[in-house]
C-alpha cells in the first residue's frame, strides 16, 4: 500500500507580473525521498523549491507538507499560521548561506529553536552541538560566520537547518556559491544528511550528486515538469530532447 | 603569501624594509600635519594678542582683546557647558526614538502609517530648525501649551534630528541583505522576532557612525535654542555677558573655543568607537 506523500503539490501557479513561471505544476514526495531538480537557469526551479515554504507565495495551486494543506489563494490570519506551520515543518538550505553575521556558530544554530520554538536554552544548544558536530564544524562552534570559509558556512547552515527538526530539507542551489574545492564538503553533508533518512528536494546544478543520491531526477524546463525519473535511467535513456540538451550542456562543462 | 613556490617573492627582509618605510612616511605626515595645526593655532593666538608691529613706516595693529574680561567671565560662561550637553542627550535620545519609528514606518505596507512617516520627514526637514524651536516655545501658548525653553528646545532639536537620522536608520535597514530576512522567515520567525533579532540589531551597528555625527552636530545646533531666552547654556551666556558689558567679541571667541574643545573630545571618542566597530566580531 503506497505510503501518502509528505509533500504534495497541486495545480502550482506562480506569476512574475505578467510572467507566467509555473505552470500547473503538480508533485508528490514520498517520505525519506531524494529528488535532484535540474533545469537551465530561469527554468522555474529555484521558485518552485521557495513556493514549498512560501517564500515565494504561489499564485494558485495548493501545497500541502506532512498533512498541512495551504491554499495559494488563502488570506489573512489563518493563512499566516498555515505558513508558520508548513515552514516548521521545513529547513531550508541557501545559495548564500545567509548565516546570521552578528551572532556566533552556535548562536546561529540554536535560534530558531529557543526564538520560535520557545524551546529551553540548555536543551537547545545539546541539540545544536550534536547537529554541528554531525557536519564536522563544533570545533568552530563560538567562531563569527565571518571567520569561516564558503564551505564551512554552508556546513553550519545545514546544522542551523537541521536543529530545526524539519521533517523536509530544501536545498537551492546549496553549492552554487562555492569555490570548487570547497563544494565536496558540503556534498558530503548532504549525503550523510540524506542516508540518515531525511526527505530532501535538492535544486542543484551538480550531476554527480545526483546521480549518486537522488531517488528521482526532475528537470524543469519554462515552468514544466519536463521529465521525472531515476538518475540511471534519466542520464542514461532521458526522453526529452530538452533533458538531452541539458545534460550534454553539463558533461561538456564537466571535462 | 599563499603562493607555493618562493620564485618572485622577495625575502622577507626587505618586505619588512619596505613596510618600516611606509610605515615612517605615514608618522613622517602625521607628524606634519600636526606641526601645520600648532603654527595656524599659534597664528590665530597672534591676531587677537593686541601687538603694534612697525614695518617700513606702517603700523600694523592685531586685534586687542580684553583679557581681564575672559578672566572674569570664563566661569560665567564655562557653566553653560553642562546645559548644552544636556539638551544634547536628551533631545539625540529623543531623536533616536522618532528616527527608528520613521525608518520602519518609511519600510510599512500599511499605507497610513507610510503616510504618517514620510509626512513627518517631509514637514519637518522642509521648515527651519530656529523656527521650530520658536514654534514650540512662543507659539504652542497661543494654544494653550506652555513649554519651558529646555522643553521646546529637545522637543524641536529632537523631531528636526530624528526626521533627518530617519534616512541613517533606512539605510541602515536597508543595508541588511534580504537573504537575512528569508533565513529568519525559512525558521518560522514572525515578522516581528525577524525585526527584532536578525534586522535591527545589524541595521543598529551600521548606523552607529553617522549617529555619533549627528550628535556632535546636535551639540553645536543646541546653541539655537538660546534663543529662546530661557536656557542658560554656552550660547545664552556668551551673548548675555557680551552685550551687557560691550565684550561681544571675547564673549563669542570664549563660546567658540568651548564648542571647538568639546567637538575635538567628542570626535576623537567617535572615531574610536568606529574603529572598534568595523574591526568587531562581524
Amino acid at each position: 500500500m503506497p505510503v501518502s506523500p509528505i509533500v504534495k503539490i497541486s495545480n502550482l501557479d506562480k506569476f512574475f507580473g505578467r510572467l507566467h513561471v509555473l505552470k500547473n505544476i503538480s508533485l508528490e514526495v514520498p517520505e525519506r525521498q531524494v529528488i535532484c531538480l535540474i533545469g537551465r537557469s530561469g527554468s522555474g526551479k529555484s521558485t518552485l523549491l521557495r513556493c514549498i515554504n512560501f517564500l515565494e507565495e504561489p499564485s494558485r495551486g495548493k501545497i500541502e507538507v506532512d498533512g498541512i494543506q495551504v491554499d495559494a489563494e488563502g488570506k489573512g490570519k489563518e493563512q499566516r499560521k498555515l505558513i508558520h506551520d508548513v515552514r516548521l515543518k521545513t529547513g531550508m538550505v541557501f545559495q548564500e548561506f545567509n548565516l546570521f553575521p552578528h551572532m556566533s556558530v552556535l548562536e546561529n544554530v540554536i535560534e530558531g529553536p529557543v526564538t520560535v520554538k520557545g524551546m529551553d536554552r540548555k536543551h537547545a544548544i545539546e541539540l545544536a552541538e550534536q547537529n554541528l558536530d554531525s557536519v564536522g564544524m563544533l570545533f568552530k562552534k563560538d567562531e563569527y560566520p565571518l571567520r569561516l570559509s564558503g564551505g564551512q558556512k554552508q556546513r553550519v547552515a545545514i546544522a542551523r537547518a537541521l536543529t530545526m527538526e524539519p521533517r523536509v530539507m530544501l536545498f537551492d542551489e546549496p553549492t552554487s556559491a562555492l569555490d570548487p574545492e570547497l563544494i565536496g564538503e558540503v556534498l558530503n553533508v548532504m549525503k550523510k544528511v540524506a542516508t540518515e533518512g531525511m526527505t530532501m528536494i535538492v535544486v542543484t546544478h551538480e550531476m554527480g550528486f545526483a546521480r549518486d543520491v537522488a531517488d528521482r531526477v526532475i528537470v524543469m524546463s519554462d515552468g514544466e515538469l519536463i521529465e521525472d525519473a531515476n538518475p540511471d535511467e534519466l542520464f542514461s535513456n532521458p526522453k526529452d530532447p530538452r533533458t538531452q540538451a541539458l545534460i550534454d550542456r553539463y558533461r561538456s562543462g564537466e571535462q | 603569501m599563499a603562493s607555493i613556490t618562493n620564485e618572485g617573492q622577495m625575502p622577507a627582509s626587505q618586505a619588512e624594509l619596505l613596510y618600516q618605510a611606509q610605515l615612517r612616511k605615514e608618522r613622517v605626515f602625521r607628524m606634519h600635519v600636526g606641526i601645520s595645526w600648532g603654527v595656524l593655532f599659534l597664528i590665530l593666538i597672534f591676531l587677537f594678542s593686541g601687538q603694534h608691529i612697525e614695518f617700513g613706516g606702517f603700523t600694523f595693529k592685531t586685534i586687542n582683546v580684553d583679557s581681564e574680561f575672559i578672566f572674569k567671565n570664563i566661569t560665567f560662561i564655562a557653566g553653560g557647558l553642562g546645559q548644552t550637553l544636556l539638551i544634547s542627550v536628551l533631545s539625540i535620545l529623543f531623536a533616536i526614538v522618532m528616527a527608528l519609528f520613521a525608518a520602519l514606518g518609511r519600510l510599512s505596507k500599511f499605507p497610513p502609517i507610510y503616510a504618517l512617516s514620510t509626512f513627518y520627514v517631509s514637514l519637518i526637514r522642509g521648515t527651519p530648525l530656529y523656527l521650530q524651536i520658536f514654534f514650540f516655545f512662543l507659539a504652542l501658548p497661543q494654544l494653550g501649551i506652555v513649554l519651558s525653553g529646555i522643553v521646546s528646545g529637545v522637543l524641536a532639536l529632537g523631531l528636526n534630528y530624528g526626521a533627518y537620522m530617519s534616512e541613517t536608520f533606512r539605510a541602515g535597514l536597508s543595508s541588511v541583505g534580504k537573504g537575512q530576512r528569508e533565513a529568519a522567515m525559512a525558521l518560522g520567525m514572525t515578522p516581528g522576532q525577524t525585526m527584532m533579532r536578525i534586522v535591527l540589531p545589524q541595521a543598529l551597528r551600521f548606523a552607529i557612525p553617522p549617529m555619533g555625527n549627528d550628535f556632535i552636530s546636535m551639540t553645536k545646533d543646541s546653541a539655537l535654542v538660546s534663543a529662546t531666552g530661557f536656557v542658560h547654556e554656552l550660547m545664552w551666556r556668551a551673548t548675555k555677558v557680551g552685550r551687557a558689558q560691550f565684550n561681544s567679541l571675547e564673549a563669542l571667541i570664549m563660546a567658540a573655543m568651548f564648542y571647538w574643545v568639546m567637538t575635538l573630545i567628542l570626535t576623537y571618542f567617535q572615531s574610536k568607537l568606529e574603529a572598534r566597530l568595523s574591526k568587531g566580531d562581524r
